[in-house]
C-alpha cells in the first residue's frame, strides 16, 4: 500500500518535471526561433554581429541579457540607440522568453578579443589594476581576469570596439544611465577609454 | 491688505501655463511616427539612413514582408493551436505631406509664370504594414495638385517567410505590385532612385526614359517571386501585365495604348556586401515588353482595336550599384545605375511614326549624398540619356533626346520625419543641343529649375 502511495507520487513528481521541462523547453524553441528570425536581423547568426552599431551577443552572460532586455522594456536603459531599436524590440518580450534568450546567447561560442600592440598592453594595466589617478578601479574586479564577465556584469572581451567606446563614453556622461559604472568612468580620460577598448575589443 | 495676484505673480502664472502648455502640448516623437515605426516600434534610423533611402536591416524589414511586429495584436488559434489571426491593435497608418516652390530660368512660354506654388504639391494616405504573421502591405493613395485628382500610387502587396537551410538564412516570397523594381530593396532602381522629389511636371521638362524607368508605374501589376539569402544574395523573377485602373479611366482621353501584350518577364539579381559600417551592393534587373497601340515620345499614337493592335517591343536591362557607410554620426550613401533599351518599333515604323526600324536609348545617372547625424545633408547628382538619332519617333528639332544635367540639393531635417530640402537642377544639354534645342531658341539652361519644398511623414 505505502509502495504504491510512494510509486504514485514518483510518478507524479516525474510528469510534474516533464510537464515543467516541456514547457521550458517550448519557451527555449520560442527563443531560439525568434533569435534566429529576428535579432539575427542586426545581431548577426548566433549573436556574432558584423556592424558596430548593434553589440555582439555571442557568449555574453544570460543574466546580463535578460538584465538589459527588461530596462528596454521598462525603459529605464534610455541611451538612443536603446530608445531607436530595442524599446521596440523588447516591448512585447515576457519574462520567461526574456530568460531563454539570455541563455540561447549565453550558450554561443563567444569572439575572442583581437591581440593589440603597445595601446593593448596599456589597456591591459588599465583594466588588472585601475588608475587610482581618476579613482578608475580594476576593471578585472567585476568583469572577471579574462574580462568574461559575471552573471549580471558583462563580457567585454571580443565585443565591438566601436560599441565598448561609445558605452563607456555614455556610462561617462550618463547617457546612459548607471550609478556605479558612472561612478567608474566619470573622471577616465578619451587615452584611457582607447586603451582599454584596444585591449578588448575585436572590431 | 489686497489678495489679488500682483502683476509678478500674474506673469510667473502665465510663464508657468505656458510652460506646461509647451511639455504637454508638443508632440511627443513616441507618437508622431509612420507606420512601419508604429507597428514596429523602432525609430526611424533603425531602416533608414534619412527617409526614404532604407539601410541594410530596412531591406531585411522590406524583404520579410513589413511583417516584423512589437504591438499588442487581436489574436486566434485553431484546435491545432496554428495561427488564424494576427492582426495588430494599432492599424499601421500614416501620411505624408509635400509642399514646394520652384522657379524656372526662363518661363516655358509667354503664358505661363516662371514661379510655381503647390501647397499640397503632394499629400498621401498610407497602409503600409502587416496583415497577417506573413503577409504584409505597402498601400499608398496620393493626391496630386497638378492633377487636382486622387489616386492608386505606389502598392506592393507581399507574402514572405524565412527558412534556415544548410546554415542559412533564406527569405522567399512573393510580390504583388503595381511598379516594376517598387518592390526592390535598394535605392538605385528606378521606382526608389534618386531625386527622390522633384519640382512639379509643369516645371520640368519631359526627358524620355526607358520603360521601366516610370513608364509603367501604377498601369500595370506584376507577380514576382523572391529570394533574399543571408541578406546578400537577392534574385527575383515576374511578371507583368497592363492595369486599367479607374483613375487613368477618368483622366486619360485614351486608354487603349501602350497596353503590355500578353505578360512583361521582369527579372532582378543584387548581391550586398556588408562590413563594419560599410555596405555595397551591385546587381542587374529588366524588362521585356511589348506594347500595343504604342504611343511616341513625340505624341503621336497608334489606336488600333485592341483586337488587332500592332506592337513596338522594348527590352530594358540595366546595372545598378549602391554604396553606403552609416554610423551615428555620418550617412554617406552613392547611388548609380545604368539602363540599355532596345526598341523594336515596328508598329511606329511602319505607321511613318518612326524614322527606323529599330533605336537604342541608354539612361545613367550617378548620385552621391552626405548625411551629417542625420540632420544636414547635401547630394550632388549627374543625369544623362543618349540614343539614336530617330527625328520622326523623338519629335525633337536635333533628331534625338540626348540629355545631361545634373543636381545639387541641400537638406535640413530638424526631426528625423521633417526634411526641408533645396534643390537646384542645372540643364547642360537638352534635346540633342545646349542651345537653341527647340528652333525658338530655348536653351538648355533656361530650364534651370530651383525648388524649395518641405516634407513631412507622419
Amino acid at each position: 500500500m505505502k509502495l504504491r502511495l510512494v510509486a504514485i507520487l514518483v510518478a507524479g513528481a516525474c510528469l510534474a518535471a516533464s510537464l515543467a521541462f516541456a514547457e521550458d523547453n517550448a519557451a527555449g524553441r520560442a527563443a531560439e526561433a525568434k533569435a534566429t528570425t529576428t535579432c539575427q536581423d542586426c545581431h548577426g547568426p548566433k549573436g556574432d554581429s558584423t556592424v558596430a552599431t548593434f553589440p555582439r551577443l555571442n557568449g555574453q552572460q544570460a543574466d546580463y541579457i535578460a538584465a538589459q532586455l527588461k530596462n528596454f522594456r521598462d525603459h529605464s536603459r534610455s541611451d538612443p540607440h536603446a530608445q531607436a531599436y530595442m524599446w521596440g524590440m523588447a516591448s512585447q518580450l515576457d519574462d520567461s522568453i526574456i530568460t531563454e534568450l539570455g541563455k540561447y546567447y549565453g550558450g554561443q561560442t563567444p569572439t575572442p578579443p583581437q591581440s593589440g600592440g603597445a595601446l593593448a598592453a596599456e589597456g591591459k594595466k588599465l583594466y588588472l589594476s585601475g588608475a587610482p589617478a581618476q579613482n578608475v578601479p580594476a576593471c578585472a574586479t567585476c568583469h572577471g581576469a579574462h574580462a568574461e564577465g559575471n552573471s549580471i556584469m558583462p563580457r567585454l572581451a571580443g565585443q565591438h570596439a566601436d560599441y565598448l567606446k561609445k558605452q563607456l563614453e555614455a556610462f561617462r556622461s550618463t547617457l546612459r544611465e548607471n550609478d556605479i559604472m558612472h561612478a567608474n568612468t566619470k573622471d577616465m580620460t578619451d587615452s584611457q577609454i582607447e586603451a582599454l577598448v584596444s585591449y578588448l575589443a575585436n572590431d | 491688505m489686497s489678495h489679488r495676484p500682483g502683476r509678478a505673480q500674474w506673469l510667473l502664472r502665465i510663464f508657468f501655463g505656458l510652460f506646461a502648455f509647451v511639455l504637454t502640448g508638443l508632440p511627443q516623437s513616441a507618437l508622431a511616427v509612420p507606420s512601419f515605426a508604429r507597428q514596429t516600434g523602432l525609430a526611424c534610423e533603425a531602416c533608414h539612413t534619412v527617409f526614404p533611402q532604407l539601410t541594410p536591416f530596412g531591406r531585411v524589414f522590406k524583404a520579410s514582408g513589413y511583417t516584423l511586429f512589437n504591438t499588442q495584436k487581436v489574436e486566434d488559434i485553431d484546435r491545432t493551436k496554428q495561427s488564424t489571426l494576427s492582426l495588430s491593435d494599432l492599424p499601421p497608418i500614416s501620411a505624408m505631406i509635400i509642399a514646394g516652390t520652384s522657379s524656372v530660368a526662363k518661363a516655358n512660354d509667354a503664358d505661363s509664370s516662371k514661379v510655381s506654388t503647390d501647397f499640397p504639391q503632394q499629400a498621401s494616405l498610407f497602409y503600409a504594414g502587416r496583415i497577417s504573421d506573413n503577409i504584409g502591405a505597402y498601400f499608398q493613395l496620393t493626391y496630386d495638385d497638378q492633377s487636382g485628382s486622387i489616386g492608386i500610387d505606389n502598392t506592393d502587396i507581399r507574402f514572405a517567410d524565412v527558412a534556415n537551410v544548410d546554415g542559412h538564412n533564406v527569405i522567399y516570397g512573393v510580390s504583388l505590385n503595381n511598379n516594376p523594381t517598387v518592390q526592390d530593396l535598394w535605392n538605385s532602381t528606378p521606382a526608389w532612385g534618386q531625386p527622390f522629389i522633384s519640382a512639379p511636371s509643369m516645371q520640368t521638362p519631359a526627358i524620355p526614359g526607358a520603360q521601366i524607368e516610370g513608364a509603367m508605374a501604377q498601369i500595370v501589376a506584376g507577380l514576382s517571386a523572391y529570394t533574399f539569402i543571408d541578406n546578400s544574395l537577392y534574385v527575383e523573377a515576374g511578371v507583368y501585365r497592363s492595369a486599367l485602373q479607374g483613375q487613368s479611366v477618368a483622366n486619360n482621353g485614351n486608354t487603349t495604348n501602350n497596353i503590355i501584350s500578353g505578360v512583361a518577364p521582369y527579372w532582378r539579381a543584387a548581391y550586398e556586401w556588408d562590413w563594419g559600417k560599410n555596405s555595397w551592393e551591385f546587381g542587374t534587373f529588366g524588362i521585356s515588353a511589348a506594347l500595343e497601340n504604342p504611343t511616341t515620345p513625340a505624341g503621336n499614337a497608334i489606336n488600333n482595336s485592341l483586337q488587332s493592335a500592332p506592337t513596338d517591343r522594348f527590352l530594358d536591362a540595366g546595372l545598378d550599384s549602391q554604396y553606403q557607410f552609416i554610423d551615428d554620426e555620418t550617412q554617406i550613401s552613392i547611388d548609380a545605375r545604368w539602363t540599355h533599351e532596345n526598341q523594336n518599333l515596328d508598329a511606329s515604323y511602319v505607321a511613318g511614326f518612326a524614322s527606323n526600324k529599330s533605336d537604342r536609348f541608354d539612361s545613367a545617372n550617378l548620385i552621391a549624398g552626405y548625411y551629417w547625424h542625420r540632420k544636414l545633408g547635401a547630394s550632388l547628382g549627374f543625369f544623362a540619356v543618349s540614343g539614336s538619332n530617330d527625328p520622326l519617333y523623338l519629335g525633337t528639332a536635333s533628331g534625338n533626346s540626348n540629355s545631361s544635367w545634373g543636381t545639387a540639393e541641400i537638406d535640413y531635417l530638424p526631426w528625423l520625419n521633417v526634411k526641408l530640402g533645396l534643390q537646384y537642377t542645372a540643364y547642360m544639354r537638352f534635346d540633342g543641343a545646349s542651345s537653341d534645342y527647340d528652333g525658338a531658341g530655348r536653351n538648355a539652361s533656361d530650364n534651370n529649375l530651383l525648388y524649395a519644398y518641405l516634407w513631412l511623414a507622419f
